[in-house]
């Protein structure tokens, strides 16, 4: 792996005796789109939030750049480059769409933009970019589920990122609006952001991804190109063990 | 008290302001049972839980209910206009002097070897304990019991199990008051009151509370021992009047150094 | 754009006021009184409106700017400098409180700022040396009181602009964002304890400097009278009452408060309190923005009810 931008190594996590991720070492290549995924409860959402810097890990450490992030502030993690969505979104309910994407690009990004309007004007191009640029003046919850995600989205994006984390933004989608949102995705990664992705659906998975991380039980078992992975025996043995149960 | 404010907050998520003007009322009642009716104070709580219980379980339904899915802070500016409403109500209907109840029994001391002990201490530290183990039991053992606690984990999966989530938030805001009068009530046997009566005991209850752990009745006791010890030593080094000081100094403190209370601090401790 | 047309008339008809009604020392108390209780309810709403962090503990700045102003007074300081230091001072002071009580969310940090509110009451009540205990502090200057209406007309006005600075700018933005979901602000960028600690330190200024008006006004401070329960909770009525969040709402809802304070209080004592309770929980219940939200409802129904129907929904 020849330029590694976001790595961690030894990430451990517990959680009272239960432990969520043990000793995982992940690298992500930069520009690629890095796909992560295992069965309900292996870990990957907690994986995912140690990564971005959203939570402390029990025991490791998590490099970007070449700089440590373990520690530090989200506010600061974000600010450095890295941001993360939420699982369950969160926007602003009661601000427009257009100020919820504007907060990203007033606070996230490095150069600070240089006044109200400024920020205003980035917070528009990427709504444009993200497809909602119609409903900026719409309070974000009145946006049905598919527009909230997409604002998620466009909330990291305008925090100008070298790495933007996904957690699950496909989950709870439509077959046309995956389709739109892969092919944000891709155009998020032609702009030469990487992207990490924890995702459920595998089928877009394949497709899009360069990387997979297989999790199960808090441990990597598998990781590499996405037929190679998704072709190994203990990966759908894991999956078919707990898709009887799921 | 402290224990209402822990059983409304764990099952609703509220923080129920009002509640010092519950404690408040549960001590005028008493008062006023007491010099009109010449009502035995000691007797007073037979009527008091009751009927706190029942306004307590109105108060749920037509009030908190209404603000139960908005932010925090909607419901604690809620009861805190009710517990203004309390005070003042009580500030005009039975002026602020100072009232004290005083029969023979609450005058009336034993002796224990060397020291000498009021009787209505006893008496409230008794009836204390009791209502204690029967909440504990009732939480432990009857099926309304685990209905609560099942709210307090997570409203939601109580609703899908069957649970009348609804008639079961009322019934815990509804004790929770009823514990509060009952506190009240035996209070006014050994302090004397006005309407500001709750605040202070709010703030301690509070502190209590947080020393404890929000949703924690082991913590809760804890907690009241906890601050009953740092008052009674901050008092050999401080003047009296500084005493309500130690437990705000305390409270702050503690909800900073530890958010999740002493309680919390120890299981995950445990755990780790 | 209206807007800066209806303020600069009602600042000049401020201005004019004392001048047109000569002799009126009544009417000229009053305004002078809904002034500062204008300023102080702004003041109140940079943190508990516009960063969303309920604080019931706002007399304890009120009350160290009017001690501040009161032993200085004594000391023979003079009064411009008696003033600033008074705002600092209380600025200062919720460095010290907010960097703790700021590691607490929602409601949490409101019963911490109960807890500060009865420790500074306290404390002012027992440094008997300082602060003279239980008989309060007399001050023996008199300042006329044109001379305090002009200054709580001036801090007033101070306080309208930098809440209208504050809502347009980046700082308003981050405010807002820690009002609507803290969490997710910081995974933004937004560094929420900092906006939080600066929101504070700006309100503290603006209630010290109110609390040395205050001090000149009544020249005489008590614990119970500044550091009281009665004026925590009047900080937090008023503003809710206008409107939270909002620049005009906590002008609107001083106003509103003093009127009725000054209609009960003459009357019946404790019923204001009474009143106020009352109408926290209907405007909680009923109309969560304040009588201004109430007013732009009314305003907008009037407005769809004026345009044609084709046009009307957008």
């Amino acid at each position: 792996m020849s330029d590694v931008i976001l790595s961690g190594r030894g990430l451990t996590k517990r959680f009272g005796g239960l432990v969520a991720v043990r000793e995982v070492d992940i690298d992500v290549p930069r520009g690629e789109i890095f796909g992560l995924i295992g069965p309900n409860g292996a870990g990957k959402s907690t994986l995912f939030r140690l990564v971005a810097g959203i939570m402390a890990p029990s025991a490791g450490t998590v490099m970007f750049d070449g700089h440590p992030l373990t520690k530090k502030s989200p506010a600061a993690i974000c600010v450095d480059g890295v941001v993360a969505t939420h699982q369950i979104v969160r926007p602003f309910r009661t601000m427009s769409v257009l100020d919820n994407v504007t907060i990203g690009a007033f606070f996230g990004r490095r150069p600070q933009p240089k006044g109200r309007e400024h920020a205003r004007a980035i917070a528009t191009e990427v709504l444009e970019r993200c497809g909602i640029a119609d409903r900026a003046q719409k309070p974000a919850r009145e946006l049905n589920l598919a527009g909230q995600k997409r604002l998620e989205i466009a909330r990291a994006l305008a925090t100008d990122p070298k790495v933007i984390l996904l957690d699950e933004v496909l989950a709870g989608l439509n077959p046309t609006e995956t389709d739109r949102t892969l092919d944000l995705i891709r155009s998020i990664r032609a702009g030469g952001t990487t992207i990490v992705m924890v995702e459920h659906n595998l089928r877009a998975v394949r497709g899009l991804c360069s990387h997979l991380m297989v999790l199960v039980e808090g441990r990597k078992v598998a990781e590499g190109l996405p037929d190679a992975v998704l072709a190994d025996p203990t990966v759908i043995a894991a999956y078919l063990g707990t898709s009887v149960h799921a | 008290m402290s224990y209402g404010l822990a059983l409304i907050y764990g099952v609703l998520k509220v923080i129920n302001l009002a509640n010092a003007g519950f404690l408040m009322l549960g001590a005028y009642v008493t008062w006023w049972m007491w010099s009109t009716w010449h009502v035995e104070p000691l007797l007073a709580p037979l009527v008091i839980v009751p009927l706190f219980f029942g306004v307590g379980f109105l108060i749920e339904k037509f009030l908190v209910r209404r603000v139960l899915g908005q932010e925090p802070i909607v419901s604690l500016l809620l009861l805190f206009g009710l517990w203004l409403v309390l005070q003042n109500l009580a500030y005009t209907l039975f002026t602020g002097d100072t009232r004290s109840i005083e029969t023979p029994f609450i005058d009336s001391s034993v002796h224990l070897g060397p020291i000498q002990i009021a009787w209505p201490r006893i008496y409230v530290f008794v009836a204390g304990v009791l209502a204690l183990v029967a909440l504990q039991t009732l939480l432990t053992r009857t099926q309304l019991g685990r209905a609560i606690r099942a709210v307090a984990q997570d409203r939601d999966a109580a609703k899908i199990t069957g649970i009348d989530v609804d008639r079961v938030m009322g019934i815990a805001f509804g004790l929770g008051i009823a514990l509060t009068g009952f506190a009240g009530s035996l209070l006014s046997l050994l302090f004397s009151f006005n309407p500001d009566f709750g605040r202070t005991l709010l703030l301690k209850s509070f502190c209590i509370i947080v020393l404890g752990g929000l949703d924690s009745f082991v913590g809760v006791a804890f907690g009241a021992l906890a601050l009953a010890l740092a008052e009674a030593f901050g008092v050999r080094y401080m003047a009296a009047s500084l005493q309500n000081l130690i437990s705000f100094v305390v409270l702050v403190v503690v909800l900073v150094a530890f958010p999740k209370g002493i309680a919390g601090m120890i299981r995950s401790l445990r755990r780790a | 754009m209206r807007k800066p047309i209806v303020f600069a008339a009602i600042l000049f008809a401020a201005i004019a006021f004392p001048f047109v009604a000569p002799g009126a020392e009544y009417a000229i108390d009053v305004v002078f009184l809904i002034l500062l209780y204008g300023t102080m309810s702004a003041g109140w709403n940079i943190v508990g409106g516009f960063a969303g962090q309920v604080s019931f503990g706002h007399a304890a700045f009120l009350g160290i700017g009017a001690y501040t102003t009161g032993i200085l007074a004594q000391h023979s300081v003079p009064l411009p400098v008696a003033f600033l230091v008074s705002g600092s001072l209380a600025a200062i002071f919720s460095l010290l409180i907010g960097i703790p009580c700021f590691r607490l969310t929602g409601p949490y940090f409101s019963i911490a700022t109960i807890g500060i509110g009865e420790a500074t009451r306290l404390i002012a009540l027992n440094w008997n040396g300082l602060t003279g205990g239980a008989s309060g502090i007399t001050l023996s200057v008199t300042l006329p009181i044109v001379t305090q209406y002009f200054l709580a007309l001036g801090l007033c006005a101070v306080v309208v602009l930098a809440t209208i600075w504050i809502q347009r700018s980046r700082f308003g933005f981050a405010l807002a964002a820690v009002r609507a979901d803290p969490d997710a602000a910081e995974t933004l960028g937004v560094n929420t304890t900092i906006a939080k600690t600066q929101a504070l330190f700006v309100s503290a200024f603006i209630l010290g400097c109110a609390g040395s008006i205050y001090a000149l006004h009544y020249l005489f401070i008590s614990p119970d009278s500044v550091f009281g329960f009665s004026t925590a909770i009047a900080l937090v009525i008023m503003p809710i009452i206008g409107g939270l969040g909002t620049v005009t709402g906590p002008l609107i809802g001083a106003v509103i408060y003093t009127a009725i304070r000054e209609q009960l209080e003459a009357n019946f004592q404790n019923l204001d309190l009474l009143a106020f309770g009352l109408l926290l929980m209907a405007i909680v219940l009923y109309e969560p923005k304040g009588v201004l939200g109430a007013y732009q409802r009314f305003a907008n129904r009037k407005k769809r009810v004026a345009s044609t129907p084709a046009a009307a929904p957008r």
